[in-house]
């Protein structure tokens, strides 16, 4: 591990999810295969709702083309106080709707989470919210926010460390 | 049909969108969505179009293989499709998996089948109308084929190693970097599980794209020939074998030269790399080829 560089403890406690997030894997899971779809697409047709407005400021902006993915997306992070995140998101055309559906769910689900908590967020949620019909080699990319959610934090918090460490 | 479609080898296996927006819920025709994108179609579908999944409801859940003759008969019965059923395939990332679809329904001897030349973006991008109701549909009746026509249009790692050793045409479909083995997914795409990269000794290197325009619909008849028959002295009669990774993308070339250029033996070789290059002493060759 390099010095100063914020990593995840290797042994994390048992998963727990923020609690919004939390709600909406609970009504994930109880609903039949027919109606994740549903909501799924309700999800994702919510996109707009996540995107930057232009009052808005942020403390990290990263936005990029990827190879894991099949269009460009911006992560932009707001930190209020109380490390309480904010996430918001744009979207290339091209991006699959399981990864439209997949950034609203995150940006609402880990709203007011400490970025700290969102590095250390376990992926296993995801099958429980897409469930395994959608899951498979091509829907892949369904983890790809979640990915990039992190990568920001992880900026972020080393970021701070380093100001905390040069003051 | 209008010009230039009819210049094709076999213009009836395609539909322009003009055509479609006038022949909706034609009787003895159905209307089939197939996409990589797997809730698109729940977002919005031509309006008549059914779903076929590509993995879920052409591909057997155990064995990497297709499904039965049975249970290919009740996937067409449920959708409304009997024997004498016109189905028209189309779908996302310029027809890819419709054409996977029509090949699949190739396999069971479903020769009733055509492309919409375009596909699912043409007819969006054309502002064309689309619906999330789900048609309701009357089951037909569809005797169970007695075999697969594996033998016709399917080939196996066997048949495209003797390819290889006869130096017979195996054409490599993939993205210019898979060919060389400069990287083992697609560009845009995570991995799929591919140990090396590189391609089939003797391979040429002729990508899917090559195939289409900037639209999503097939080039000209001349423009394909200037690829395929001049550019890879692609005879008549040869014994064809195209692949990519999993099929799909060789199935929409395995369309162009079956039903677009008229080649009368080609096989989509759908094990493809993900097989291939996986295989314990198959033999790879890397760079230009």
């Amino acid at each position: 591990m390099s010095k100063g560089c914020y990593e995840p403890p290797e042994n994390p406690p048992p998963s727990s999810y923020p609690k919004k997030l939390a709600n909406i894997i609970g009504l994930f899971e109880s609903l039949p295969e027919e109606e994740k779809r549903e909501n799924l697409i309700a999800y994702s047709e919510q996109t707009k709702k996540y995107e930057p407005r232009p009052d808005e400021t942020f403390d990290l902006e990263d936005v990029r083309k990827d190879e894991e993915c099949t269009d460009t997306v911006g992560v932009f992070l707001k930190v209020h106080e109380g490390r309480r995140a904010q996430f918001r998101i744009t979207l290339g055309p091209q991006v699959q709707t399981l990864t439209k559906a997949m950034t609203s769910i995150l940006c609402k689900g880990l709203e007011d989470s400490a970025p700290e908590e969102i590095l250390e967020l376990p992926a296993d949620f995801v099958p429980k919210i897409v469930g395994g019909q959608l899951v498979r080699a091509r829907s892949q990319t369904v983890y790809y926010i979640l990915t990039r959610m992190k990568s920001v934090c992880k900026v972020y918090l080393n970021r701070l460390r380093a100001a905390q460490q040069s003051a | 049909m209008s010009e230039p479609l009819s210049q094709y080898a076999h213009p009836e296996a395609l539909v322009s969108t003009d055509w479609l927006a006038e022949h909706l819920n034609e009787p003895g025709t159905r209307l089939v969505e197939s996409n990589e994108d797997l809730l698109l179609y729940d977002t919005g579908h031509i309006p008549g179009a059914v779903h076929i999944d590509w993995r879920q409801d052409l591909q057997d859940p155990l064995v990497r293989d297709y499904i039965a003759p049975a249970a290919f008969a009740a996937l067409c019965e449920r959708n409304g499709i009997s024997p004498e059923t016109t189905v028209i395939f189309y779908g996302d990332k310029s027809n890819w998996w419709a054409t996977y679809a029509l090949w699949a329904f190739r396999l069971f001897g479903h020769t009733k089948v055509k492309i919409v030349n375009g596909g699912r973006d043409k007819w969006v991008k054309e502002g064309r109308p689309l619906t999330k109701d789900k048609p309701k549909v009357t089951p037909a009746e569809y005797p169970v084929p007695a075999k697969r026509f594996d033998d016709e249009i399917r080939a196996f790692y066997e048949d495209a190693h003797a390819q290889m050793q006869d130096g017979l045409p195996l054409i490599d479909v993939r993205s210019p970097g898979e060919f060389k083995g400069d990287v083992t997914h697609m560009p845009e795409y995570p991995q799929e599980g591919v140990l090396r990269g590189g391609h089939i000794p003797g391979a040429k290197s002729v990508p899917w794209k090559m195939a289409v325009n900037e639209d999503a619909t097939f080039k000209s008849p001349a423009d394909l020939q200037k690829i395929y028959t001049e550019g890879c002295g692609l005879k008549k009669d040869d014994e064809i074998v195209a692949y990519c990774r999993i099929g799909e993308r060789s199935s929409h070339t395995w369309f162009v030269l079956t039903y677009l250029l008229g080649y009368e033996t080609v096989r989509n070789y759908d094990g493809s790399w993900t097989e291939w290059g996986n295989r314990v002493r198959a033999p790879i060759e890397r760079g230009e080829g």
